[in-house]
């Protein structure tokens, strides 16, 4: 029963490694790119839930000081968040106008097509 | 989208839209929210406005060059309100020992300088958000 | 005043890429003017900063006078100050080369954004070598990253796309990795600068053991992917060679060698080389370098174009880097540190000189290398110079780096890393000397041998000629650069 204890109180970081992995998968074995750049959003996602989860406090408040006191959940963590967030968004616009690119000018947005027609290109 | 009840209820939201986002930015200091937030709220609005009547009628109102200006200023404003900290009190972006008016905790006007740099913040935001949608739109139809 | 010149600094640069869209209806010279004043300026400040921090010590910085706990915080001390000043340097020669060639592949009205991007690009540099702060350092190599390849992908061609779609996903890998390690780390120690966590790792890696390894294992995975380290280097020849000249030698010779000194602060600052080495992380690191060493000189041997040859060349080198830092000695870190210099210098030189022969030839095949020489004397001569330093002939900066390198093995008792490094050496040498000898021996006309200086414009030539003298300078005289380095890494370890 322990173990199953265990699993329990720390579902949260459980579910956000969990995430992570599916994100990495993600990238590293599929072979279209917008799904690899919706993995690289995955991993970031998981990343912020597991930061997130880090500084809550159980029963705390968002901080907000409105007179009334009591246990605050830690701030700092969602604050670096929100600049992580922009990070990842920037890079996913950034790569989705790469692929926009290579779409017009290989055709595809298929990896493997993709290595097959610049080889093509390469002969001719 | 040549509907008259999408231009309709568009043209109704957006000022709705903007005035919250501009109340999110200015109260970011007391509430949840902020610069951010706020920036992204007024370039949500203007992507509807693009969505809705093309991006020809976006430009006439929202064009490149003031873009261009709206992304260079927020930073620059960040920037100048960071060295006069630096010039008055010996660090960059010093907040209340450099003379920023505090005010009562829970006001609008407290929290110094934050407000301020919200305000670049969120030109900085918006102005970038709208021209991110822009370029990716344009690279469509190129 | 002295303590302000970090951020002085900063700001110059973020203003410098700001004001340069206003500039864009002007003539093209007055904006490169200005960034070379700005670029003086910024390394005046510096020498004084450098000067001032070697005589006076290291010093904190706190933005917004926060305690350091709750703000941000720079660090300014030999290392972080001494290498700002060194990347600086190497990017002014390199910014005098590229105002005549950046016209290399980039369309004209592009001209204005690369110099956008090179400031963004040097403000990110300059905040992660001074920042104190782990997600700091996060944010910056983020700024680096996006900067870099949108430098690769501004020349409008085919393999630029692939390139940096490739570079775009390994690197944000990599990043997410690093964040990861912060996030575990966060999570032990409830801080984000690097001193206190630091402590905080010293007085409570026995309780969390677990987390404390893992982040380190994700922290280095993450910087080992962005520093092209031996098995994660896949993205590092494309991208390399398919940038504009001037910035594939930015690429090569700085960018790669910031994310090592990432790498280093966090060995040695973040967890200490002890928890390192008991791990035994320290042999991991020496395998993956030494492998590194000897597979990417064999994969240089087989190319054909010359500047993704220089891109696998690159890989070898880091190589060397990891394994002096591997070590763990003074004597391995001031190796590792002379490399860096080296390194930068020579893969500068080796680029620049290249651009020089697309720039005036058009070609970048090895097979149209034959009688380069006798067309491009000066050209060839420094190219052949930085080629001898890759291969450590003696008189040149890399000799003294190997040498360094082999006696810091000696002395930590690994004395078979020797026959690596002269293995690696002469690896290199099959794939530099067929070049020089094409270069200078084979000729396509026979019996012309006029020698005249190439008719490429002087402001090319003389960032070229300054590298090859510095090269041979850092050959003859090593001992004050030397010293300097023993002092940064007597204080790391």
């Amino acid at each position: 029963m322990s173990f199953l204890q265990t699993i329990i109180d720390h579902i949260n970081y459980i579910g956000a490694v969990a995430i992570f992995v599916i994100g990495l998968h993600t990238v590293v074995t599929h072979s279209n790119l917008i799904k690899r750049i919706m993995g690289i959003n995955i991993m970031g996602m998981a990343i912020f839930m597991f930061f997130v989860a880090i500084g809550s406090v159980t029963g705390g408040k968002p901080p907000i000081i409105d007179g009334d006191g009591g246990p605050y959940i830690n701030p700092l963590p969602s604050v670096l968040i929100l600049t992580g967030i922009v990070v990842v968004v920037s890079i996913t616009v950034y790569s989705l106008s790469l692929v926009i690119r290579i779409y017009e000018t290989y055709g595809t947005i298929d990896q493997n097509e993709l290595l097959k027609r610049m080889q093509e290109e390469d002969e001719s | 989208m040549n509907d008259i009840i999408i231009k309709t209820v568009v043209r109704l939201i957006i000022p709705f839209v903007q005035i919250y986002g501009i109340y999110i930015i200015l109260h970011g200091h007391i509430s949840p929210g902020g610069g951010f937030a706020g920036g992204a709220l007024i370039g949500t609005s203007l992507v509807l406005y693009t969505l809705v009547f093309g991006i020809e009628k976006s430009k006439e109102k929202f064009s490149e060059r003031v873009s261009e200006f709206a992304e260079s200023g927020g930073i620059i404003l960040y920037i100048a309100i960071g060295l006069i900290g630096l010039f008055v009190s010996g660090s960059f972006l010093t907040n209340i020992d450099s003379g920023f008016p505090v005010g009562h905790p829970g006001t609008v006007i407290s929290g110094g300088m934050i407000p301020l740099l919200m305000i670049g913040i969120g030109i900085k935001v918006a102005s970038t958000i709208i021209t991110l949608f822009h370029a990716l739109i344009e690279e469509e139809e190129a | 005043m002295i303590i302000q010149i970090p951020v002085i600094s900063l700001v110059f640069f973020l203003l410098m890429a700001l004001i340069v869209p206003l500039f864009k209806r002007r003539n093209f010279a007055v904006t490169t003017t200005l960034g070379l004043i700005v670029l003086l300026i910024v390394w005046v400040l510096t020498v004084v900063l450098v000067r001032d921090v070697y005589l006076n010590g290291p010093f904190t910085y706190a933005f917004g006078n926060h305690e350091s706990f709750i703000g941000l915080e720079l660090l300014v001390n030999l290392f972080s100050a001494g290498f700002a000043l060194f990347m600086l340097s190497l990017i002014i020669i390199i910014y005098v080369y590229s105002t005549s060639d950046a016209t290399e592949g980039i369309a004209e009205k592009e001209y204005g954004r690369y110099y956008i991007l090179l400031f963004i690009l040097l403000f990110a540099m300059f905040g992660i070598l001074y920042t104190n702060d782990l997600f700091n350092t996060y944010v910056f190599m983020e700024i680096l990253s996006i900067t870099t390849v949108s430098i690769i992908s501004i020349k409008r061609k085919k393999e630029n796309y692939t390139a940096s779609f490739r570079y775009v996903m390994l690197n944000e890998v990599g990043s997410l990795s690093y964040l990861f390690g912060v996030a575990l780390l966060f999570m032990v120690t409830g801080h984000t600068n690097i001193d206190l966590v630091a402590a905080s790792i010293q007085s409570s890696f026995d309780d969390y053991t677990a987390n404390i390894v893992t982040a380190l294992g994700f922290m280095l995975t993450g910087i080992g992917i962005k520093a092209a380290i031996f098995p994660f280097h896949i993205w590092l020849p494309d991208a390399h060679s398919t940038a504009p000249t001037s910035s594939s030698a930015i690429l090569s010779g700085l960018v790669v060698k910031l994310y090592i000194l990432i790498m280093i602060k966090m060995l040695f600052r973040l967890f200490g080389f002890d928890i390192v080495s008991a791990m035994n992380i320290h042999i991991v690191l020496m395998m993956i370098g030494a492998f590194g060493m000897i597979m990417g000189s064999v994969f240089a041997i087989g190319q054909t174009d010359v500047k993704r040859m220089l891109g696998y060349s690159s890989i070898a080198q880091v190589g060397y880097i990891v394994l002096g830092i591997s070590l763990g000695t003074v004597l391995g870190l001031q190796a590792a540190f002379f490399h860096v210099l080296s390194h930068g210098l020579m893969k500068a030189a080796l680029f620049l000189s290249v651009g020089a022969v697309i720039y005036h030839k058009g070609v970048r095949k090895v097979k149209d290398f034959n009688g380069m020489a006798s067309e491009m004397p000066v050209v060839m001569t420094v190219f052949g110079l930085a080629a001898l330093g890759m291969i450590g002939i003696p008189l040149t900066s890399g000799f003294i780096s190997k040498l360094n390198l082999g006696l810091a093995s000696l002395d930590a008792n690994q004395g078979y890393l020797i026959i690596i490094i002269i293995v690696s050496g002469l690896l290199n040498a099959l794939y530099y000397l067929p070049i020089l000898i094409a270069a200078f021996l084979k000729s396509n006309k026979p019996g012309d041998l006029g020698l005249k200086v190439e008719p490429i414009p002087r402001l090319m030539m003389v960032p070229i000629v300054v590298l090859g003298l510095l090269i041979v300078y850092f050959g003859l005289f090593p001992n004050m650069i030397l010293s300097w380095f023993e002092e940064i890494a007597v204080v790391l370890l």
